[in-house]
């Protein structure tokens, strides 16, 4: 059993309330929590995303990222909840929560949380507005998707 | 045997997003992307090339790990297996 509760890990399809996000993170250790809202944004007349995901392995990789963080960073907590489902712009589509001692090291883990995330976790989004729908490309890299 | 196939994305569109397809005993990788190709028709091309073969960027998985190029033609299939494909992944 490691020494912090249990970190908020999920997939949702209910509207992230960010506020009571952080507030839940919060322990008495930490003195910096780091928050990356990823949010629906309108490119060229985009109105809304439709977002899906392979949920049982997308919430086993976002737990493999949490754990990689927690090891490589002197951190205290690491929550993330990606919404999937409709969007419109302004929606928040990922929250990322990171605990620590200090702010260093706590921006440092956000960073490194979110590219991880959009190499590997399972998870598609497509566009919809004014000139029709599309796929947002996802990342063609080597190391692109699920490691195993 | 039955294998449940999942799509995701673009690839949902083109092959459907939750198949039981039934299959000889036996049956390796490559006999049910070969089913798959012949159900995505024309539009397959956003899967396989020209000469049938996966696109290089596709993954595919077999009950949730993945599944490496050089395993299509040994890794055998067992009844209830769950096989998922899907393009370059794009959350965030």
């Amino acid at each position: 059993m490691r020494g912090y509760i249990m970190d908020m890990i999920s997939i949702t399809r209910d509207v992230i309330d960010t506020g009571a996000m952080i507030e839940a993170a919060k322990r008495p250790g930490m003195g910096a929590l780091v928050t990356f809202c990823g949010v629906v944004r309108d490119d060229d007349g985009v109105e809304r995303i439709e977002l899906e995901a392979y949920e049982d392995v997308a919430v086993r990789e976002l737990e493999t990222i949490r754990d990689e963080a927690m090891r490589e960073f002197p951190i205290e907590s690491v929550d993330i909840i990606h919404r999937i489902g409709s969007l419109r712009v302004g929606e928040t589509i990922l929250l990322v929560i990171v605990g620590a001692g200090h702010r260093k090291e706590a921006f440092a883990a956000s960073e490194h949380i979110i590219d991880r995330l959009k190499q590997t976790v399972p998870i598609w989004k497509k566009e919809f507005g004014r000139d029709g729908d599309r796929w947002v490309p996802g990342d063609y890299g080597k190391t692109s998707g699920p490691a195993q | 045997m039955k294998i449940r196939v999942k799509a995701f994305a673009r690839f949902r569109e083109i092959l459907g997003s939750d198949l039981p397809i039934e299959f000889p005993d036996g049956a390796v990788m490559a006999t049910i992307l070969a089913a798959l190709r012949g159900r995505a028709g024309d539009e397959g091309d956003a899967i396989f090339d020209g000469a049938g073969r996966l696109r290089t960027h596709v993954i595919l998985m077999r009950n949730g790990r993945r599944v490496k190029r050089d395993e299509l033609d040994t890794l055998v299939l067992a009844d209830g297996d769950e096989v998922a494909i899907f393009p370059p992944v794009a959350g965030g």
